[in-house]
């Protein structure tokens, strides 16, 4: 019953703060700027068309190699204004680009060397040549530009030319148990949003768990409930109304998602275009990892609060315990990229990475079941290990004023009687 | 009604290298008003924690109205700490409720018994609703011992309970003690103000570093560690009043002094050698007041130990 009466009070008094209310409903929006940010960003900088000229030394290209620049586009718009060169010999012509680009009256220069029909190659010369997305437009439209010249040469007429240029249109589909579904980058950046909240919401519930463990600590309160019921219990019921708290806000989420999608279906009906579908089994498992991120890092997180005096003193600590959860969001692209190797399946089944990496893997590509339960049952070995150390460290560090003290004795208190 | 209501037999608590209690054995009668007295670091703390059961010692017995200190124990005892001990963004009334609940009273029961109790300390009703941190000091103290009696302890142990109390509210908060002991609670003070617990208790015990120097009811306490002392007010240069004989201790506050006398001593020849030198304004034997056998006690337990 007391017990019970912790959780309420924990759960209550969090879910009743202005934070929850704002952290609930500003969350998802800040995702989403988040995902959505850089890459509209980038499009709107991309702006304005790239001013090139063509600088044909071959004589006989630069009226291809201009029309081809001429048809790359992206969303629609051209990509490349083409400048003419200029008139006169190529080294006194060559010069003068030079300076133009220099000037910023054009954006660069493509060079179209003697032998670049034989050889397949071409310069650009700019004063930006970082854009990977532009250069790549290049270079497909001077890589057309060469074979529609030589496919010419062979005398195939133009029509014909036409035909066995058709660019490629290469779908991505996904497979799974349930059927296969067009996919246009949804489920990486769906992987990505899902790793990301898993990621912030243990870090951001633990930290919770710690503020609240230094807050009794100082206001005393700890005193008073360590005269009412055993230090461990009160541990539990804390660890147990803050997670429920976390688990709140994933309700709400769920209704903001199911909301969304009944919209979605709507003007996909309309528009044609789709959202990708989170599988059920994935969300049941992101709600699962979630947990189990909880209770081994929500642990860690209250025996650190116990240990210290104050928030300030507590940053170097959280660092430590933060440190594994870092580590594996940084492994995110490795594994996706490969979500069945040797490598992903070994990392994965690391407790301290297992809610986030295997995770990871079972929104991107399902792994074997037992390899799914075989990780959650080495994690709940390590919650359960991680949280007998954790009491111990509590019941003697929430007494404990004064000087903060050092990792080995806080590792002291494990063992003390 | 013969059992203590809290009897320590033989504790002995150690942290890392030193002795926090040593063989410490105390006995708080049922009913009574018991003064723990001891300077910082005299092993007070531990021993209310030990006979909270949030430690354990490491020899020794805690026997809690007759039965050991467990869990069970504890909900008869209702603990104030120093200060705070309250949740800061907690409204006051749930905040009460919460903590009667942790002791096993029904929520329902608790909140029945609230208003008396905001009534009884002149706690007005409108602060029920309000968070704890918008109440000033004063409040935040009466409301700390509201929650300190409303699941009904038959032990009260507070910590410094007059500190930070005006004068009215001191006095409402002696008035509010002395019915608790009126009612039969037991109540153990922990305190440094000496004036408190001489006025308040009925008996003390005084802890340094560990031990227990002295125990008992006020009155024995005084009669033991009299010689008689002389209350002194004057005008004049009091400077040579330390080394009159039979003087072994002084406190001279310059128009009014206290003198300790040698066992032995004879009052009259003290008048006698003042009476000469010194405008004489009041001239009174009394016992000594429980500050100086503290310190004589403590400074006396130091020197023996160098």
């Amino acid at each position: 019953m007391r017990l019970f009466a912790i959780v309420r009070r924990e759960y209550l008094e969090r879910v009743r703060s202005k934070a929850f209310l704002i952290g609930t409903l500003l969350g998802p929006l800040l995702m989403a700027a988040f995902m959505i940010g850089p890459s509209a960003l980038m499009s709107k900088q991309r702006g304005k068309p790239l001013r090139v000229a063509v600088l044909d030394a071959t004589a006989i290209l630069r009226a291809s190699v201009e029309k081809a620049l001429s048809e790359q586009r992206i969303a629609g718009q051209p990509r490349f204004v083409v400048e003419p060169p200029g008139e006169g010999p190529l080294e006194v012509v060559r010069a003068s680009l030079r300076s133009t680009v220099l000037s910023g009256a054009i954006d660069g220069y493509l060079y179209l060397p003697p032998d670049a029909l034989a050889r397949s190659a071409a310069e650009y010369h700019g004063k930006n040549v970082s854009n990977v997305m532009d250069l790549g437009l290049l270079d497909k439209a001077v890589e057309d530009a060469l074979i529609r010249f030589r496919l010419s040469g062979a005398g195939l007429p133009e029509a014909r030319v036409q035909e066995l240029m058709r660019r490629l249109e290469l779908k991505t589909i996904r497979l799974s148990e349930s059927g296969e579904r067009e996919d246009a980058g949804g489920s990486f950046l769906l992987s990505m949003i899902l790793l990301m909240t898993l990621y912030t919401t243990v870090a951001i519930w633990g930290g919770a768990l710690m503020n609240g463990v230094i807050e009794e600590k100082t206001s005393r309160v700890v005193e008073v409930m360590v005269s009412s019921i055993s230090p461990s219990r009160l541990l539990a019921g804390k660890l147990l109304g803050v997670g429920a708290v976390g688990l709140t806000q994933f309700l709400v989420w769920a209704g903001f998602m199911a909301g969304l999608s009944f919209f979605a279906a709507q003007a996909a009906a309309v528009s044609g275009a789709r959202l990708p579908e989170i599988p059920w089994a994935v969300l049941v498992l992101f709600v699962v990892f979630f947990l189990l991120g909880y209770f081994l890092y929500g642990a860690m997180y209250a025996a650190v609060g116990a240990s210290v005096n104050s928030q300030q003193e507590a940053q170097s600590l959280v660092f430590l315990v933060l440190m594994p959860l870092i580590l594996a969001v940084m492994c995110f692209p490795m594994v996706l990229a490969s979500p069945d190797s040797t490598l992903s399946t070994v990392l994965s089944l690391v407790p301290f990475w297992t809610p986030l990496l295997m995770f990871l893997r079972a929104s991107a590509l399902m792994p074997p079941a037992w390899q799914i339960a075989l990780s959650i049952v080495l994690t709940l070995g390590t919650i359960v290990v991680l949280n007998w150390a954790a009491a111990r460290i509590y019941r003697v560090g929430i007494l404990m004023y004064g000087k903060r003290p050092g990792f080995r004795e806080i590792l002291r208190w494990i063992g003390r009687a | 009604m013969t059992q203590a209501a809290i009897a320590i037999a033989g504790v002995t608590k150690g942290y890392a290298g030193h002795l926090a209690v040593s063989d410490l054995t105390l006995t708080v009668p049922r009913g009574s008003i018991f003064g723990l007295l001891g300077p910082n670091g005299a092993g007070k703390t531990t021993t209310l924690r030990m006979v909270m059961n949030v430690l354990g010692p490491d020899s020794g017995t805690i026997e809690i109205l007759g039965r050991p200190a467990d869990d069970s124990a504890r909900d008869r005892i209702g603990y104030m700490p120093e200060e705070r001990g309250l949740y800061p963004r907690m409204l006051l009334e749930d905040q009460l409720v919460f903590f009667a609940e942790m002791k096993g009273t029904p929520r329902a029961e608790a909140r029945r018994r609230i208003p008396a109790w905001l009534e009884r300390l002149g706690l007005e009703d409108k602060w029920r609703r309000r968070r704890v941190n918008e109440l000033s000091k004063g409040m935040q103290r009466k409301a700390q011992f509201i929650a300190t009696v409303l699941h009904d302890p038959e032990i009260l142990i507070l910590d410094e309970p007059m500190s930070g109390l005006d004068p009215v509210a001191a006095d409402g908060m002696r008035e509010a003690l002395l019915e608790l002991s009126r009612q039969g609670k037991t109540l153990v003070l922990s305190s440094h103000q000496m004036e408190t617990v001489e006025r308040l208790c009925d008996r003390v015990a005084l802890l340094d570093r560990g031990e227990k120097l002295l125990d008992g009811s006020v009155v024995e306490v005084k009669r033991c560690h009299g010689p008689n002392s002389i209350a002194l007010a004057y005008q004049g240069d009091g400077a040579f009043l330390g080394s009159l004989p039979g003087v072994i201790g002084l406190t001279d506050h310059g128009q009014f002094a206290e003198l300790r006398l040698a066992a032995g001593a004879d009052p009259q020849r003290i008048l006698g050698a003042v009476a000469g030198r010194l405008q004489v304004r009041r001239f009174e034997i009394v016992e000594p007041s429980l500050h100086d056998i503290f310190v004589a006690q403590v400074t006396g337990h130091a020197a023996a130990d160098a």
